[in-house]
């Protein structure tokens, strides 16, 4: 997992690619595709365990996307579900009035989301740390009620249930949602790695030392946002095919937007890796144990989001990071640090191993400078 | 005009009950850096503490408030001591804060359903249903005597903050906890310190709710939302400043009812809160905030 060596033998061997794409990552990323493609067919897996699994790809998608403003920005928004809801609601108020085939349900449902988005971000994203997030609490808020009440575009309380025939079936949504997945790790990858990457790093780190050396702080956090609304939109609008019904109750409520920040932290907060295996941790937690008690959920959630914040920031992937470690296989990403190394040595700050960004070592950080 | 009158007053009495809400919070706030996620929470255990001592041992909630805030005091420095004092201060240890008295809040709210249930609970004594009459228009006895306590604690805290040493040693820590800590003050023992006494405050605020609505477990979110609209408007290091931060938020909620449908007034505090973060984001607080 050392990406610091892929880095830099992307620069070497890397012919014919962008820099920040290096071939291992692409072989990774290929075979990874190609083995989950097939997997199903090949496994002949259990009917209910493979529905679950296209869903969890759906939730690693979203919780990627919530992570590229929650990690990559440090905009931590507890307001998600404002915009899974609204793709949601887009979506399958598309397929029911005018009957129009489902991806374009979800894609038209994504836009609307993402400019949802962009409408509320763009004056809120000038807030920093908790004021954002406060912020995006009442953003949330505001929407679910607006959304219970607009009862002729969401059914209100009753909600809308989805045209019988009209999308996939939930054993087809699986493919769906790896392709959504693998279009959202590939955008995760390219966010992380490229210019842009370092950009947003930048802003994370301090705002107006950023916008001195040129970032434009306000492009880059709202393209960001409407990108992240996007996906979330349509992982609304995959929810709502999934489900085959919504209402709003539940895809505006506070609990929807927790789950995309759970994932995210759980996982690990600015990493690739992280969210994804916190949407299974997620998912696993919510299909299986909370099954059979559902009444201990949120004690759970929060129980979890304590023990990481104390005890692991960096959640599920630093924990690999340090399993890592100890088996001796030192990453040596501070030593790529370079120009980065003036970066503060901040605990919160870009992970250094899952994703590639080098330069944050606390202890070593500020020696290769 | 009879009628602006009655919503007026109807205002004042509600800014009352908003302000007790906000105290804790923007103290909280104020001095560590912190935003109590878990304020909700605590106002919402409260309540329920306050329907326990009442259904159970039959005690006035108004004579129940010096229990409750001795208890949510060391509730506050036990969350310190055990939680959030090993988080980093700045910019990082915000969100990690954030984060995790969000936790908290979650588990509180589990906590309370699992020992109550999730059904509606409410204080009901005698005088539930006695009415004052203000300007010829009668109020709610429990509206007028909640605005009475959070004057009462207004004039507490402000001269706790002002006269005593603790005080204003609370206040020094807030200008700069490293020359507090140059002239002797402990800036741990006054985090500690400032974080039992907002969460007691927030134990105030509970039992005050208890008093007025309906709660259950989830009770606390519209509340924490308001608390922080009014620290924000109110400003930081005055306690003056969030009571006027409360009455602003008030009458704003009250002169909706003439422009959108009555369901949206809950709405009105959250587009409240973006637009105030966003005119003045921050400014109040004197936090640098890009443009």
């Amino acid at each position: 997992m050392s990406s610091t060596r892929t880095r830099t033998a992307g620069r070497r061997a890397g012919r014919g690619l962008p820099l920040w794409l290096s071939p291992k990552a692409l072989g990774i990323f290929v075979v990874a595709l190609v083995a989950l493609y097939l997997a199903p067919l090949v496994l002949s897996l259990d009917g209910y365990l493979h529905n679950v699994v296209g869903l969890t790809f759906m939730f690693m998608a979203a919780g990627l996307a919530w992570n590229w403003l929650g990690g990559y920005v440090g905009q931590i928004s507890f307001g998600h579900a404002a915009m899974f809801g609204t793709g949601g609601f887009v979506a399958a108020r598309l397929a029911i009035t005018f009957g129009l085939p489902f991806w374009l349900t979800w894609v038209v449902g994504g836009l609307v989301a993402g400019l949802y988005a962009l409408i509320w971000g763009h004056p809120t994203l000038r807030l920093r740390g908790p004021y954002f997030s406060i912020a995006t609490i009442g953003v949330g808020e505001a929407t679910r009620l607006v959304a219970t009440y607009w009862s002729d575009f969401t059914g209100g309380s009753s909600g809308l249930s989805l045209p019988i025939g009209n999308g996939p079936t939930k054993y087809e949504l699986y493919w769906y949602g790896l392709y959504l997945l693998a279009a959202v790790v590939a955008i995760s990858y390219w966010l992380r790695k490229s210019r842009i990457g370092l950009g947003l790093l930048a802003i994370k780190e301090d705002v107006e030392a950023a916008a001195d050396v040129g970032v434009n702080a306000t492009l880059y956090q709202d393209a960001v946002l409407f990108l992240s609304g996007f996906v979330v939109g349509i992982c609304g609008g995959f929810y709502a095919s999934y489900q085959a019904f919504i209402d709003p109750l539940d895809m505006f409520s506070f609990d929807r937007s927790i789950s995309f920040v759970l994932i995210g932290v759980i996982g690990g907060i600015g990493t690739i890796l992280g969210p994804a295996m916190g949407a299974i941790v997620f998912v696993v937690i919510q299909e299986f144990l909370l099954a059979s008690y559902p009444q201990l959920y949120l004690g759970l959630y929060g129980t979890l989001l304590i023990i990481v914040i104390l005890f692991e920031p960096l959640g599920l992937s630093g924990l690999l990071l340090r399993l890592g470690k100890r088996l001796g296989r030192k990453p040596p990403a501070s030593t790529a640090a370079g120009g980065m190394g003036s970066a503060s040595a901040d605990p919160d700050g870009a992970p250094p191993v899952l994703t590639g960004v080098p330069g944050q070592d606390d202890s070593k950080g500020g020696t290769s400078a | 005009m009879g009628q602006a009158l009655a919503l007026a007053v109807s205002a004042v009495l509600l800014a009352g009950f908003y302000a007790s809400m906000a105290y804790g919070l923007g103290l909280i706030y104020g001095v560590l850096r912190v935003v109590n996620l878990a304020h909700g929470g605590m106002i919402m255990v409260s309540a329920y503490a306050s329907w326990l001592l009442f259904t159970r041992l039959h005690i006035d909630p108004y004579l129940a408030i010096p229990i409750v805030m001795v208890v949510f005091f060391f509730i506050g420095m036990a969350i310190y001591r055990g939680l959030v004092r090993f988080l980093p201060r700045g910019a990082a240890g915000g969100v990690q804060s954030l984060l995790l008295l969000f936790g908290v809040w979650l588990v509180l709210r589990n906590v309370m359903y699992l020992l109550f249930g999730g059904d509606d609970q409410a204080v009901r004594t005698s005088y539930s249903t006695a009415s004052v009459s203000i300007f010829g228009n009668s109020y709610s006895l429990n509206r007028v005597l909640v605005f009475a306590i959070s004057l009462v604690v207004l004039v507490c805290l402000q001269q706790w903050l002002s006269r005593t040493y603790t005080g204003k040693a609370v206040r020094a820590v807030t200008q700069n906890p490293d020359s507090s800590t140059l002239v002797g003050i402990d800036v741990e023992r006054i985090y500690s310190l400032t974080f039992g006494v907002g969460t007691a405050l927030a134990g105030l605020a509970g039992v005050l709710a208890s008093t007025l609505f309906a709660f259950n477990p989830s009770f606390g979110s519209g509340e924490l939302l308001k608390s922080f609209v009014i620290i924000v408007l109110g400003g930081l290091g005055s306690v003056v400043g969030i009571a006027l931060g409360a009455l602003v938020l008030a009458f704003a909620e009250v002169g909706s009812i003439y422009v959108v449908p009555s369901y949206l007034t809950a709405a009105v505090g959250f587009v409240l809160l973006v637009v105030v973060l966003v005119v003045r984001p921050g400014g109040l607080f004197g936090q640098k905030v890009l443009r």
